[in-house]
């Protein structure tokens, strides 16, 4: 029983402390600490910024209740439920209801829409992903270009 | 509302998903390579590169426990200090579970006794089945070192046996090692380094890392939105890289936190698959080049049949993330059944029926490639039931590694192989008749429903942790069924491996020619042929059930 007991007992206990300790509790610390300190940005939930103020996490859908926006998917429709990105057939096909919401021509949204595509497929390496369209960061390019078209429904105005 | 169906529409396979395949293999084999030779020096204890600077953290480690870094265990020991090192773990993040309320770092509500049962075993199982959303359910605290601490405890421990396992077969009495000394090593110099980097880049593509449990960011329209957050890129790489699968979030890699772009599904997806494509490297450099390769082209292709099934139609758009597509989900669900790690980027709803019983391929055999360590060892239980079967059709005595393979070998390795249908099969039929399946996924059984209750105890015994279920098997009867047979699913076949290899370290062996050849075309096609042809005997009543007749 003695044996057992110094043998298994004590360097298991031992051992799970010390495991608690380096792979629970430092490891973790430590990637948080060189996280904050270099990647803020990621570190934090990739919060976009308009004129001076968050308007969002770029990586989380959120609801726009304006037919003047592109729209995300449903969230029951997703795997995650906020899937952020919508796919290129999906935004073109938003294209002729905003223009008719905001008086923007079809073409400038359809450029705005070709850009964030581009933009993503920077983000993947070019070849890592499907194109796809980032909802927040289009409907945060169209708020601001064309500032005086969302004066009602974006609060964040630059200079107010 | 504008939910398109072009992922589904005219499907065909693009440049983009050739190429995401390319850098998956390319780059999980090319790991493996590194790592392998890396692994087979860990085994024998031969000089790995830093070992000066290694050995001197190590022997600080070793001192700290109280353990003499050449002292040899038998199997017996060995499996003892497995056992009682993974009890006492799970009892801490039992403990962790239940009061978390009392706890630091965003306290919640502590868990109900089952919930936390079957939450420890599951994660001391390196299964990693939820029956919670970890967003909604678990403090920072719980994540961090309960959560986080147990998926370093779970992978050792399966990277240990294995370790023990094959050394039972490289010569005569070459001793199976020490397991804390393993457990110690395989911690500090494999999965440590490997998931601090790992964390790090997970972060610059998006993973979130704070102590803050939320955010609340103000919307475009002037709103306000709540946002689960925490330390999730330290969490995310080594639940990956060992075969874990737990997600932060209950949505698991489907969750853009856990898995931000492409390129971080691309990578999750070559973490799943290194450490276990490792090991047959490890296996080509000490038993033999031939043989190692061998089981690693065996490991591809079931791999390769999984893959396969899940590509022949397209899964989704509902269920799947857009950033991932029908493609970049079913690789990465695939590989991630095939490992046993059970992490989700789609809902499994979402996937196709044909990729539904690849998955069920994968948690059948365990062993193409299967979970980090452990997929090994079944691999070579299946190598050993070959021989048997194969040295019975030929007429000749079995030897494997030049020694004689004895009847008590062959029940050893066919109780290995019984346990898994038994423990999948017997609760199902129990879920049924005490009507707590029909609780939960309503009195109409058809045949999705089935699969889903097959699927939840085929993943709970091959400790792989995907599940239709979810939350909504936190039910008493849920909790306690299916933590039992992760701990019957993990600790059982592991003893008895060690068994095994425990008496083929005692044998003499004869350098002489093999009977039946262990490498090789010939053996490859024998050995895809019989682990295909054990399984689908045991299974294929089940599956003509559930996922044929989806």
């Amino acid at each position: 029983m003695r044996t057992l007991k110094s043998k298994v007992f004590s360097p298991a206990i031992r051992i799970v402390i010390l495991m608690i300790v380096t792979t629970g509790i430092a490891y973790p610390l430590l990637v948080t600490t060189i996280g904050q300190t270099i990647m803020p940005y990621q570190s934090n939930g990739s919060q976009v910024v308009l004129n001076g103020k968050v308007v969002g996490s770029e990586l989380i859908a959120q609801n726009f209740n304006s037919p003047k926006f592109f729209q995300p998917r449903n969230s029951t429709d997703s795997g995650s439920g906020v899937d952020p990105d919508i796919t290129p057939a999906s935004a073109i096909s938003q294209i002729p209801t905003i223009s008719n919401a905001t008086g923007i021509p079809a073409n400038a949204l359809k450029t705005l829409v070709d850009l964030d595509i581009a933009r993503n497929r920077e983000t993947n390496a070019l070849v890592l992903a499907p194109d796809y369209v980032n909802v927040l960061n289009i409907n945060v390019e169209l708020a601001k270009q064309y500032p005086e078209v969302y004066a009602q429904e974006v609060s964040v105005q630059g200079g107010t | 509302m504008y939910e398109s169906c072009i992922l589904n529409k005219g499907r065909k396979v693009t440049h983009v998903d050739i190429v995401i395949l390319l850098t998956v293999l390319v780059g999980s084999l090319g790991l493996a390579v590194i790592f392998g030779r890396y692994i087979a020096r860990m085994i024998v204890y031969e000089k790995r590169p830093l070992e000066k600077t290694l050995g001197r953290v190590e022997n600080g480690f070793y001192k700290i426990i109280g353990v003499d870094r050449y002292e040899q265990m038998t199997w017996k020991q060995y499996f003892l200090a497995l056992m009682i090192t993974n009890i006492i773990a799970a009892g801490f993040l039992m403990t962790v579970l239940l009061y978390q309320n009392s706890l630091p770092l965003s306290p919640k509500p502590g868990l109900s006794l089952d919930l936390a049962f079957n939450t420890a075993a599951s994660f001391v199982t390196n299964t990693n089945l939820q029956h919670y959303a970890g967003d909604q359910q678990l403090s920072i605290f719980s994540q961090m070192a309960g959560l986080i601490f147990m998926m370093f405890v779970a992978t050792a421990s399966g990277i240990a046996a294995a370790f023990a396992f094959i050394r039972g077969f490289i010569r005569k009495e070459f001793g199976l090692g020490n397991f804390y000394v393993d457990f110690t090593r395989i911690i500090i110099t494999l999965l440590l380094p490997i998931s601090f980097f790992s964390a790090l880049l997970l972060l610059f593509l998006g993973s979130p890392q704070t102590l803050d449990s939320t955010i609340t960011v103000g919307t475009l329209q002037g709103g306000s939105q709540t946002i689960t957050i925490g330390p999730v890129a330290a969490l995310e790489s080594i639940k990956e890289l060992g075969s874990n699968g737990g997600g932060f979030f209950g949505a698991n890699s489907a969750h853009p936190f856990e898995n931000p772009t492409g390129i971080s599904n691309v990578f999750e997806i070559i973490l799943m698959l290194v450490i276990p494509l490792s090991f047959p490297i490890a296996y080509a450099h000490l038993l033999g080049r031939g043989r190692g390769i061998s089981i690693l082209v065996t490991m591809l292709i079931g791999f390769g049949v999984m893959l396969a099934l899940g590509l022949s139609e397209p899964s989704g758009p509902a269920g799947l993330e857009t950033r991932f597509g029908s493609f970049g989900s079913t690789l990465f669900l695939e590989s991630s059944v095939a490992t046993n790690t059970g992490a989700a980027n789609a809902a499994l709803t979402g996937m196709s029926p044909n990729a539904v019983i690849g998955f069920f391929l994968g948690m059948f055999v365990q062993a193409i490639p299967g979970a980090d360590g452990t997929g090994m060892m079944m691999m070579i239980v299946f190598v050993v039931l070959t021989l048997f079967l194969v040295g019975l059709m030929v007429g000749k005595t079995p030897e494997f590694m030049s020694m004689k393979i004895n009847p008590k070998d062959v029940k050893l390795a066919a109780f290995v192989f019984l346990i898994h249908p038994a423990l999948i099969l017997i609760p199902s039929v129990l879920a049924y008749t005490t009507e707590n399946a029909q609780a939960i996924l309503g009195e109409q059984t058809t045949p999705a429903t089935f699969t889903q209750v097959l699927y939840e105890y085929s993943s709970a015994s091959a400790n792989n942790g995907s599940d239709y279920l979810g939350t909504a098997a936190n039910t008493s009867f849920w909790n306690w069924s299916t933590a039992w047979v992760m701990i019957l699913g993990r600790y059982a076949p592991i003893g008895l491996m060690l068994a095994i290899a425990g008496s083929f370290t005692l044998r003499d062996r004869k350098e002489v020619v093999e009977p039946i050849k262990t490498s090789g075309f010939l053996f490859v096609g024998v050995l895809s042929v019989m682990v295909f042809v054990l399984t689908a005997l045991t299974f294929f009543p089940f599956l003509a059930m559930g996922p044929f007749s989806m």
